[in-house]
């Protein structure tokens, strides 16, 4: 007989485990920087600090292998809150919001938080919304949810099509920041980086799914978070002779002010949202710091904002992971520490970008061409910066000093002339949060692409449970790959619009599916489908027929496509049928925070029924 | 003398659908309330110093996210009592 979730215990070592995981990551940090003082050579420590870690996170999921459909889907509904809080975090943030997002908030200061906001509050959102009610829910996947709520195969295969688009755009973002990371600090081209961080990636979530997902990804949030914290707060210390970098990058705006007033940067006008955001090229710094709403108008600034709060709340990867705590009052903590431990990073990502600044600026700008100081060419022969007297007035002023956006982060301890050992760590740490996120998205693809399109189409079953997901997962990762080999993609761009989907396809059916006792399932269906058709005409036509540059942009067109959705879906419920007895008997049930989990109860009901129709069966086959 | 309960009538689980409704758009609204204000008067906030930091940038980068955390605690507080009510009352009918 199955224990309800729960009364599940968590296992109670599991503190202990992830505090000698933490510790030993310390260690290796202390040993490398010995060694350094040694005379260990920069490759040598480089591929210590790198690899150690993921033959770790490999060893992990080795571990945590298992061959059970609730372990491989919802990790056994037996999660710690403090830990899904990490898994979730990770997720949400990402490599692309560990290297990207700081790299904006560099190039445009002020105007920056607009995404940082929205991800703090989208993560709010999603914990009031919509995370408790798909606890109790309990479906593996999303579209799932939404099949189960309405009773509808055609919805659940509809939402898993609709989820592809974001969910895809977001894999490959994130295996390309760890790709990048990889190629830069290891001895192996782009492309190889690219496989065999897909093969990793795939590896891992193959041998646990989601259980394993959330241990590695646990140890990975601990790996990023001790390197962010290690590097950022010797930084700080070395600037404001604090260590608290959230509190005192304050003390250097002025500071920071008066280099960029002598490298001749001057307030900007408001400019189109589009072409407002860095891409991922080198490029000369236009906008001071603190400049409020220089790039990005108050209106674009509330724009973006909203776009990534909507995204956010409604991230069909995030909301994956609504399953796996034990109860529901579980699962709403885990979303509040997910939120704490996202609103620490957003806090600290403008430490990183203002310090950057203020040392780069400091010491490049207006400096002799001649004379300029030795860490600019390690960061020159990585492609993280690119500087030179092209007006041959003897000095580096801003517009000659071009800055590659993913590399502000990388490049902070080598320019704040720490040792390489610090340089390498900030490199781990954002590799194991974009490997956390990478995983993520691609078991939520993948577990879609097996439970809601290859299961209800195959009503033989002919392949079991698990093997369908593994095949979804491998030809996920494989098509990653490939796509990466062969197209080139801004991570930055890519996360935005996948946010702007999710906000545009999902936040409006969402909130209608669990909030509206009137709302059925063609409703949903059309606010799905407007979303997303918004968006794709937004995406796909956009360039062709001149959208794009009517201002039009991505994150407006997803705020106006939740809208519309909004719309369509509350008139098609009202016109349409209403719901059945056993729409409503669900809803009902879902907004219950009692009682058993409704997928398990369901599961449980099938397994006594075909254990009665096979004991029934054995019975009658003497007398025949 | 005790009143008989329809059968399609529950008091308690429509009680906590309310409550839970007001909470949350109390609770978002109030978020949503205070960024979009803060958005609207940070260039005149600017004027202003907080540990360094000009006022509107200050509450932009942190103060916004440290209320948004703490009201976000807060509501599983508020909302743990509200579902405790419903069980207590479920199980008086």
């Amino acid at each position: 007989m199955s224990v309800p979730s729960r009364l599940r215990t968590p296992n109670p070592h599991l503190g202990a485990y992830y505090g000698i995981i933490t510790s030993a990551f310390v260690s290796l940090i202390i040993v490398l920087a010995m060694f350094e003082q040694l005379g260990w050579g920069r490759p040598l420590l480089a591929q210590s600090m790198l690899i150690v870690p993921l033959a770790l996170y490999l060893l992990i999921a080795v571990g945590s292998r298992t061959l059970q459909a609730e372990d491989f889907f919802a990790s056994g509904r037996r999660v710690p809150p403090v830990f899904n809080g990490f898994v979730l975090a990770a997720t949400a943030i990402g490599g692309v919001g560990f290297l990207a997002y700081t790299g904006t908030v560099f190039f445009l200061g002020f105007d920056a938080l607009a995404i940082g906001l929205g991800w703090t509050f989208g993560m709010l959102a999603a914990g009031i919304l919509f995370v408790p009610y798909l606890r109790k829910a309990g479906a593996y996947t999303l579209p799932s949810f939404l099949g189960h709520r309405f009773r509808s195969r055609g919805l659940r295969m509809a939402a898993s099509v609709m989820q592809l688009p974001p969910t895809a755009l977001l894999v490959v973002a994130e295996i390309k920041i760890a790709a990048l990371i990889a190629s830069l600090f290891l001895p192996v081209s782009f492309s190889i980086a690219v496989l065999m961080l897909a093969a990793l990636i795939a590896a891992i979530a193959i041998l646990g799914g989601m259980r394993s997902l959330t241990w590695t990804g646990s140890a990975e949030f601990l790996v990023g978070a001790v390197g962010l914290t290690v590097v950022v707060t010797t930084v700080s210390i070395l600037l404001t002779n604090l260590p608290a970098p959230q509190l005192t990058y304050g003390e250097t705006f002025s500071s920071l002010h008066n280099a960029e007033i002598t490298a001749g940067l001057t307030p900007v006008q408001p400019g189109e949202l589009a072409a407002a955001l860095p891409g991922p090229m080198p490029l000369a710094t236009t906008k001071p710091f603190l400049q409020p709403f220089g790039i990005l108008g108050e209106g674009d600034f509330a724009t973006l904002f909203l776009c990534l709060a909507l995204g956010t709340a409604a991230l069909p990867s995030l909301l994956s992971r609504s399953g796996v705590t034990g109860s529901i009052a579980e699962q709403r903590r885990s979303t509040a520490w997910a939120l704490l431990f996202v609103a620490l990073f957003v806090m600290t990502a403008p430490a990183i970008a203002a310090f950057a600044k203020l040392i780069i600026f400091r010491d490049i700008a207006l400096a002799p061409a001649s004379s300029l100081p030795a860490w600019l060419t390690e960061l020159a022969d990585k492609h993280l910066l690119q500087t030179g007297d092209t007006n041959g007035d003897g000095t580096i002023g801003a517009a000659e000093l071009l800055i590659g956006r993913d590399g502000i982060a990388l490049a902070l301890p080598a320019a704040a002339g720490l040792p390489y050992v610090l340089s390498v760590l900030m490199a781990t740490a954002a590799m194991a949060i974009a490997l956390a996120a990478a995983g993520a998205h691609l078991f939520t693809l993948a577990a879609s692409l097996a439970e809601d399109l290859y299961r209800v189409l195959d009503r033989r079953q002919a392949l079991p449970r698990l093997v369908a997901a593994w095949a979804a997962i491998a030809a996920t990762a494989l098509a990653a790959t490939v796509f990466l080999l062969i197209a080139e993609l801004d991570p930055l761009k890519a996360a935005l619009t996948a946010f702007a989907f999710a906000a545009a396809t999902f936040f409006p059916a969402l909130l209608l599916a669990i909030w509206w006792r009137r709302s059925t399932k063609w409703g949903v269906m059309t606010a799905m489908a407007t979303g997303f058709a918004v968006m794709l005409a937004e995406t796909v036509l956009g360039g062709a027929f001149g959208l794009g540059t009517a201002g039009f942009s991505t994150s407006l067109a997803s705020l106006i496509g939740a809208a519309i959705a909004l719309v369509a879906g509350v008139a098609v419920s009202l016109y349409l049928r209403k719901p059945s007895k056993g729409e409503e008997t669900y809803r009902e049930e879902m907004r219950d925070p009692d009682g058993e989990t409704i997928y398990d109860r369901a599961q449980a009901r099938a397994a006594v029924q075909a254990a009665a129709a096979a004991s029934a069966a054995e019975a009658d086959a003497p007398s025949q | 003398m005790a009143t008989e309960i329809p059968a399609d009538e529950h008091p308690a689980r429509d009680r906590h659908q309310i409550q839970t409704l007001i909470l949350a758009i109390a609770i978002l609204s109030m978020a949503l309330l205070a960024v979009f204000l803060t958005i609207t008067a940070a260039t005149w906030l600017n004027r202003y110093g907080f540990l360094h930091f000009p006022l509107g940038f200050y509450l932009l980068a942190q103060g916004l996210l440290i209320f948004i955390v703490a009201v976000g605690f807060w509501f599983i507080r508020m909302q743990e009592r509200i579902d405790l009510a419903r069980g207590e009352s479920e199980g008086l009918e």
